[in-house]
């Protein structure tokens, strides 16, 4: 006697998708997909927070970038002076002179508020803008570079 | 020995210089324009001093904040690394002034090749072999007889020029006073200066340069050849060490024939002496007094940091190896990646999405992108340079096509495509090309 083959069916194995359905609850993964009976079949958990690929640059973070703060990181801040140029800069004309600014001080456009050494030529920086000098952010003799924010003239 | 280096530069060889520096155990000083604040060489310097706005004019080549930020800093050197300042003469007597050391050549030696008229003549007196050419600049009056004399094809070139511009051929008579006209007024806008002088034109040479280093005690050594023959408009894309072209006995003869030359000069530091070869012959065209964009695959077959020669040769020290210790091994590759439209090649600066640079034996990536890296528009194309060394030329291809293959650079256009056609071509695999070859491939992609 001849056994009766049933026909393939076509279409949805459910018997396999509920069996990988309790495999993907039970083992916490978000999908599993498998070649079955001739056909392939995914079982995907859809995902509540799509996970973004961190872009972390390749070589790590490096040691001090040894300046003097050179500005705030979030933008420049109104009434900012930066300087024009790269050198050293001195709050007086002449060691033991008085200083050309400070707090509280009031200055037009044009007032000299800096000198900024660099190849043994001394450059006046002046008020870009009149105002209250409302914050002196660098020290006599410090180091600067260009677009560091001298003080702020508020 | 210095204990602290400015590195007058940016991008790829930025951290090159930097890279050597920290091996010697050298402090390393980062310069850099409002542009590149987030740039790798600023990250992996210890220190940086930000010189200027984007425009390169009032940074990279500001020589007064350059030298303010040796003084700020301490650094007692400079190196100017390729393009920028590092053929500047006058930018390296400044240096000089100033008490500091400029890792380069002597700024003479800087402004006589930086003159290709007297660069020729120089040279020629040295023994090297040179075009047939003007011997001098020519005049409208004279230059029909010399054309002659030469014989047709001519190519009229400025002296002030140099990295392939200013440069009209005239094939025959007929051609020769337009080609004059338009040379002269090309150079006068490019350069400032629209002396000329002539040349036998060549019809299917190949770019070959040597390599030279020469330190402050009387030694010269050649690190061998480098075919640069693939360019498109004059700027070499894809570079080999040794020529596919040259066997060991024509290497050890043209390389001797420099180092004589420039032991006679005095010359000091690394150098490059550029030829045309054609039928077995070499002709000077022009010397580069400064470390090349290419210098990687002469390291990768002679196991030579040039750099750190470079920097040792500057603080006095003599080479610590002779001629007969050079030994060439294996072949070596490099594809320079532009983000540029790999057809068009329409400059393409923006974010970088995803980096993955390939890796294993012989493979080296000299690069200051990273993933989250934003290519400024303000400066070069260059992304990054891929370097593959092997045993010999076939399993250097072999190789340079699979890390072809794994690099990955999203989010940009890049010419990885253009290297991928070129690592598969049969004219290529088989080193048969020209300096015109990559042109009549490009036109013949029909792009």
């Amino acid at each position: 006697m001849s056994k009766e083959v049933p026909p393939k069916k076509p279409g949805v194995d459910a018997d396999a998708i509920r069996e990988l359905s309790a495999l993907l609850n039970e083992t916490g993964l978000t999908e599993i997909e498998i070649e079955h009976n001739g056909g392939r079949i995914r079982v995907s958990r859809a995902a509540v927070n799509a996970v973004a690929a961190s872009a972390a640059p390749v070589a790590p973070a490096p040691a001090a970038a040894a300046q003097a703060a050179s500005g705030p990181a979030s933008g420049p801040v109104a009434g900012a002076v930066p300087s024009p140029m790269v050198g050293t800069v001195y709050l007086a004309a002449e060691p033991g002179k008085p200083a050309f600014i400070s707090v509280g001080k009031a200055v037009k456009a044009g007032d000299t508020l800096f000198i900024v050494e660099a190849m043994k030529t001394m450059n006046p920086i002046t008020a870009p803008h009149g105002g209250t000098v409302k914050e002196i952010l660098v020290s006599d003799k410090d180091p600067v570079e260009f677009g560091q924010t001298l003080c702020v003239i508020g | 020995m210095f204990e602290k280096v400015l590195i007058a530069n940016r991008g790829e060889i930025a951290l090159r210089v930097i890279r050597a520096c920290k091996e010697m155990g050298i402090a390393t000083v980062a310069v850099h324009s409002t542009a590149d604040s987030d740039a790798m060489h600023v990250r992996l310097a210890d220190e940086s001093v930000c010189v200027g706005p984007p425009p390169a004019g009032q940074s990279y080549l500001n020589m007064a904040a350059i030298i303010a930020a040796c003084e700020i800093t301490g650094a007692e050197a400079i190196h100017p690394g390729y393009g920028f300042l590092s053929e500047n003469a006058k930018f390296a007597d400044i240096v000089k002034e100033h008490g500091l050391t400029f890792i380069g050549p002597l700024p003479e030696h800087i402004r006589m090749m930086g003159d290709k008229i007297t660069a020729k003549q120089t040279v020629k007196a040295l023994g090297i072999p040179t075009v047939p050419g003007s011997d001098g600049e020519v005049s409208d009056a004279d230059a029909a007889r010399i054309a002659e004399e030469i014989g047709y094809p001519v190519l009229i070139k400025a002296t002030a020029g140099g990295g392939g511009r200013g440069m009209k051929v005239a094939k025959d008579a007929s051609e020769l006073s337009f080609a004059l006209s338009q040379a002269r007024t090309e150079a006068k806008a490019a350069f400032g200066n629209d002396t000329v002088y002539m040349e036998k034109y060549l019809q299917k040479p190949r770019h070959i340069e040597i390599q030279i280093l020469a330190d402050s005690h009387g030694k010269v050594v050649h690190l061998g050849e480098r075919d640069c023959s693939l360019q498109r408009r004059h700027q070499k894309v894809w570079e080999e060490a040794g020529s596919p072209a040259l066997n060991a006995t024509e290497r050890d003869d043209i390389g001797g024939i420099c180092t004589r030359a420039l032991e006679k000069l005095g010359y000091l530091g690394a150098g490059t002496i550029e030829f045309l070869y054609e039928d077995g012959r070499f002709y000077f065209i022009e010397m580069n007094t400064r470390l090349q964009v290419e210098h990687p695959v002469s390291e990768a077959i002679t196991g030579i940091d040039i750099v750190r020669e470079q920097i040792r040769i500057a603080s006095g020290a003599a080479m610590d190896f002779t001629q007969k210790d050079i030994v060439f091994e294996g072949h070596a590759i490099e594809c320079r990646i532009n983000a540029e439209n790999p057809y068009t090649f329409r400059p393409s600066p923006g974010l970088i999405t995803q980096f993955h640079s390939p890796g294993g034996l012989g493979v080296r990536f000299d690069s200051a992108i990273y993933a989250g890296y934003r290519i400024p528009p303000y400066y070069d194309s260059l992304a990054g340079k891929l370097i593959v060394h092997a045993k010999n030329r076939n399993e250097c291809l072999l190789r340079l096509r699979r890390a072809l293959d794994e690099l990955v650079v999203d989010g940009i256009e890049t010419t990885i495509p253009l290297f991928q056609g070129l690592v598969r071509d049969p004219d290529i695999i088989n080193g048969d090309y020209s300096i015109h070859w990559l042109e009549k491939y490009l036109a013949g992609l029909g792009h």
